[in-house]
């Protein structure tokens, strides 16, 4: 029996504020990863401002796809799929990798493939273990706080999501209250630790039977506590503060997952997205599904750590099945700020 | 020398092929939303209409700004590829002067850009096969650029002005305060014709395509809010982004 050909897909992602490039090897092997972050710019104006992202974007972007490739130690000639995140995202930061990955399909005639940023999110996973379907993810980001039903590598359905703020965004906009700049969830997850749940905030539609989410309620209540405290001149302990917050969101992200795992029996439990770096967060999922009954209990997949942000490998994991079920864009392709994975049918109405 | 053109830079996709200075071809895509959609089918159109493939090209050139900061990013990021990877020359052409070079009657071309509330992306030049600069590419203020045309034409004689673009027919009371005779462009004249930059880009020297950036003339309005705020200078864009 023949040997089965390697495919190596060379990917971008520049959605929001990381320019990444990468190569990777059937879907699963990280050859390189290379991110161009620009926090250090965005911290100037405590938030991403999408017209200086863009500005960043094109300042590395043939550069960086260079260094892919080399330290990939492949040529051109070595690579079977060029793909690129087309959305959702900030629209003039996403065009940079989508003309970037054109131009370069164009310019080799190698084929290309358009990639859902959060199908890309929640692949991050298949770079550390094989998933076996279907499964479950909990895509948590500062744009997105979505549970998925993945049917198989390619066909993925929203089954819930949030009414409001993204967790994400919400850790965001209570560090501000804090003095923490963004991205603040990391020094939030750090001090959470730090301190006990005494504030008791609202756990927002944790007993609806839905899979739904709503976060700006909590963001409301821990800044009028923050505000009133100030009034009265009285210190709050900010360990207190960011333990009884995290507390909170991840009550609600628990509670509601494991639900939907105990009605829809995944095979692999998968979490996606920046948030899924929390440590409260994988800890407790963890704790939680090992409590199942063992046969109930499916596989968890934690992606690492440093593939939770955004970046080009997980964009390269998502483009490998759509590569393998034929699913190739020409170039016509756009970026669609706005894109969203399909919602199950049971959320259309 | 085949030269491939591009410009994005406004609302009108333009797209030429040159072969030294003639131009073979030049497709115009007119009031377009969509550059991205329209401008590598576009391209690939006019290759294959001419038996070409991009590697058979061997200079890109493209509108390097000012103009539309996502539009000329479209263009910029995808003739920076196609130089990169296939080793290619390329080289940038302002949109100014590419808009001055339509005028071919001798004259003071102003050419300007609405960026909205009598602000405009503007410059001056002297018509001719490479348009002379005289009043440096940059974002003005009507009044200023109207001083700046009244400052040139103090020291220097000045028969017409021909004026180029967009959105300054608006200006026509402070334009007739010049006292000197002048026309607006015609329709062809006022958009950007990529078989201009195509011939502006023979004597142009080429750059590094990891280089090659917009020319935007312009700072965000958070980085000056930023700068306003806080006192501190602009580094180098570089020193804000860092590889992890």
């Amino acid at each position: 029996m023949s040997e089965k050909k390697d495919i190596r897909i060379l990917a971008y992602e520049s959605s929001c504020d990381e320019t990444s490039t990468a190569v990777i090897r059937n879907g699963r092997e990280i050859e390189s990863l290379i991110v161009a972050t620009q926090i250090k710019s965005h911290q100037r104006f405590g938030g991403v401002v999408p017209e200086v992202a863009s500005r960043h974007h094109i300042e590395v972007v043939s550069q960086i796809t260079k260094e892919a490739l080399n330290e990939a130690n492949c040529g051109w000639k070595d690579i079977d799929a060029i793909a690129v995140t087309y959305g959702p995202g900030l629209v003039g930061a996403l065009l940079i990798g989508v003309s970037a990955a054109k131009a370069a399909s164009m310019a080799t005639g190698i084929p290309l493939i358009g990639v859902d940023h959060i199908m890309g999110h929640i692949m991050a996973a298949q770079l550390k273990d094989e998933i076996e379907y279907p499964a479950l993810a909990l895509q948590v980001s500062g744009g997105h706080t979505e549970i998925v039903l993945l049917k198989d590598p390619v066909h993925f359905e929203i089954i819930g999501d949030t009414r409001d703020d993204a967790a994400g965004e919400a850790y965001d906009k209570i560090g501000r209250v804090l003095g923490v700049n963004y991205p603040a969830g990391k020094t939030i997850d750090a001090w959470a630790h730090e301190g006990k749940d005494t504030f008791n905030f609202p756990r927002a539609m944790m007993e609806d039977d839905d899979y739904d989410f709503s976060f700006s309620g909590l963001k409301s209540a821990f800044i009028n506590t923050c505000h009133h405290a100030d009034q009265i001149h009285e210190k709050l302990n900010k360990y207190d503060l960011a333990a009884s917050f995290q507390a909170a969101v991840i009550d609600v992200l628990a509670n509601k997952t494991i639900r939907a795992i105990k009605q829809y029996k995944p095979k692999t439990f998968i979490m996606g997205g920046g948030v899924a770096a929390n440590h409260g967060l994988r800890d407790r999922m963890s704790a939680e599904i090992a409590k199942l009954p063992k046969a109930d209990q499916p596989k968890v997949i934690l992606p690492d750590i440093k593939l939770c942000g955004d970046n080009a490998a997980m964009i390269g994991a998502a483009a490998y099945n759509l590569y393998n079920d034929n699913q190739f864009a020409d170039l016509t392709l756009n970026a669609d700020p706005s894109l969203e994975l399909p919602y199950a049918k049971s959320m259309l109405n | 020398m085949k030269i491939l053109s591009v410009s994005t830079a406004t609302n009108h996709l333009s797209v030429a092929l040159n072969e030294d200075q003639q131009v073979i071809v030049e497709k115009n895509e007119r009031d377009e939303r969509n550059h991205s959609e329209h401008l590598d089918p576009l391209i690939e159109e006019i290759l294959k209409e001419n038996k070409l493939t991009l590697n058979d090209i061997d200079r890109f050139a493209v509108a390097i700004g000012p103009g539309s900061y996502t539009g000329l990013r479209i263009g910029i990021t995808t003739v920076k590829m196609f130089a990169s990877i296939l080793n290619k020359e390329v080289v940038g052409i302002s949109t100014l002067q590419a808009l001055a070079k339509g005028v071919k009657e001798p004259a003071l071309v102003i050419t300007g850009l609405d960026a909205r509330n009598d602000n405009y992306f503007a410059a001056g030049y002297i018509s001719g096969d490479i348009p002379k600069n005289v009043i440096p590419d940059g974002h003005y203020k009507i009044d200023v650029l109207i001083k700046a045309i009244q400052e040139y034409a103090a020291q220097n004689k000045v028969d017409k002005i021909v004026f180029v673009g967009s959105g300054l027919e608006k200006q026509d009371e402070k334009i007739k305060a010049l006292n000197i005779p002048y026309e607006y462009g015609t329709d062809e004249q006022n958009v950007i014709h990529a078989g201009l930059i195509g011939q502006l880009a023979i004597d142009a020297q080429p750059v590094d395509p990891d280089k090659l950036l917009p020319r935007y003339l312009r700072r965000t309005q958070a980085e000056v809010d930023w700068h306003k705020k806080t006192g501190k200078p602009f580094e180098p864009d570089s020193h804000y982004v860092e590889e992890v």
